[in-house]
């Protein structure tokens, strides 16, 4: 590993304990008003994790298909490593979203599964970017692999926002955070969740470094292994 | 000396190369058909007689047409790989992207052609109307066709090109063609029902979406073939 991806993992942990310790210790309860008594929401808590893994997660698909578009203009191997390695993480973290929001679902709506917009908007992306590695392995040349993959890349990045919207026009029951009028939290609760998410940011980086340098590591080893002529 | 062709001359050429091919065979336009009738066979088997099923025409409607649509998109690359003539279609002296749109005219002509036939026996078999406008209906339908044929021409060419052929391509065509169908649903549905009000702006949303998808993939589909058809 190199120094740099060691120091932004050190970075990522130390921004994410402490996010974890804003959001358990210093953030304030949720206090709503139920049939005339105070009831507090400790599911809520969750938030300050699903939220920044549901942005990094996209971050992650949109950086993916950056990189796959660079691939096929300027055909460079690396960035052929970094779409794939960036929509893998992308993935990592989809699943995450879905398996966070699964559990507040279950504690806040007392199901596991509704369909309801932004939950079936994730599990389609899902379904998309699965799509995107089924391709990859059937294809077994690598320079075709890599082309028709960055074109995929691209086409998934720009179906989101439209499945975004078609899944909206059914009304929804999930919570609006941030609207046009700005965050609906106290500061503590924001710093708490602001922390969160740039640690998240941080640990993706760290992540798609790691596993770029693993692929070129993999690449150089299929090299040695060709030169010795096994 | 070689005379180079116009873009819509090219087009048109291959355009016309499908339209012979289909009438010598008739393989494509008649499966579909056919298939699409099993289908609603099925719909009949599934709802018996239950009086709700007018709520959920629309939706059945675009499942039926979805998965003819991807009968018709597989076979219209399968052949041309098959026969070798893709590779004559890329040493011929036409631009790559022009190939694209001579491909998705002709898909979507033959989707379109199906569906034709097979509206007017769907509202009959079930007994039901239009009670909205017809020229809207016909727009949301030709909307989710453009998009249908541009997004399943794009994507068959992808995975025609790979090991898994045919069977890669319902993985990666029906998530990407999501928006469509649920516009598509909403649209169709809505128009069906003859909503007022609320609903109906909903259903003109619906078919804004419809448009923005269909140039936005066009424009996508014309960057993108070049590196999709192959070296």
């Amino acid at each position: 590993m190199e120094k740099a991806t060691k120091l932004l993992f050190a970075i990522a942990a130390v921004l994410l304990l402490t996010g974890l310790a804003l959001a358990f210790l210093v953030a304030p309860q949720i206090v709503i008003q139920k049939d005339g008594k105070d009831v507090s929401i400790f599911s809520q808590k969750i938030f300050y994790f699903h939220a920044p893994i549901a942005e990094t997660s996209l971050v992650a698909f949109v950086i993916g298909a950056i990189f796959g578009a660079l691939f096929l203009a300027r055909k460079e191997r690396k960035y052929d490593f970094l779409s794939f390695a960036s929509v893998e993480l992308g993935f990592v973290f989809g699943a995450l979203v879905m398996w966070t929001g699964d559990i507040w679902t279950r504690s806040e709506w007392g199901t596991w599964w509704e369909w309801e917009p932004r939950l079936t908007t994730y599990l389609i992306l899902m379904l998309l970017y699965s799509g995107y590695f089924v391709l990859r392995s059937a294809v077994s040349e690598e320079s075709s692999k890599a082309r028709l993959s960055a074109a995929y890349s691209v086409i998934a990045a720009v179906t989101v926002p439209f499945t975004f919207f078609a899944i909206r026009l059914i009304p929804s029951v999930h919570p609006i955070v941030f609207d046009s009028s700005g965050a609906k939290m106290e500061h503590s609760m924001l710093a708490a969740f602001l922390v969160s998410m740039f640690g998240m940011t941080v640990l993706y980086v760290a992540f798609l470094l790691l596993r770029y340098q693993t692929l070129l590591a993999g690449e150089e080893v299929d090299y040695l292994k060709n030169k010795l002529g096994g | 000396m070689i005379r180079k062709v116009s873009g819509a001359k090219q087009i048109a050429a291959i355009i016309k190369k499908d339209i012979i091919a289909e009438l010598r065979t008739k393989e494509m336009v008649v499966s579909m058909f056919l298939f699409v009738l099993l289908v609603m066979v099925a719909f009949k088997y599934a709802f018996g007689d239950s009086e709700s099923f007018s709520d959920y025409a629309g939706g059945l409607l675009w499942i039926a047409f979805l998965f003819t649509a991807l009968l018709g998109l597989n076979r219209s690359f399968v052949h041309e790989k098959d026969e070798g003539c893709l590779e004559g279609l890329l040493l011929a002296p036409v631009d790559r992207p022009n190939i694209f749109f001579g491909k998705m005219a002709g898909n979507f002509m033959f989707i379109s052609i199906v569906e034709i036939i097979t509206v007017p026996i769907y509202m009959i078999l079930f007994k039901l109307s239009i009670e909205g406008s017809i020229a809207l209906f016909i727009s949301a339908i030709v909307l989710s066709n453009i998009g249908i044929s541009t997004v399943g021409t794009l994507l068959s060419t992808v995975s025609i090109n790979t090991k898994m052929r045919d069977m890669l391509l319902p993985l990666i065509f029906l998530p990407v063609i999501l928006p469509v169908l649920a516009a598509a649903v909403v649209s169709t549905g809505g128009i069906m029902a003859g909503v007022a009000g609320e609903k109906l702006a909903n259903v003109f949303s619906a078919m804004k979406l419809l448009i923005a998808y269909d140039i936005l993939f066009l424009l996508v589909a014309y960057a993108l073939y070049d590196f999709v058809i192959g070296e």
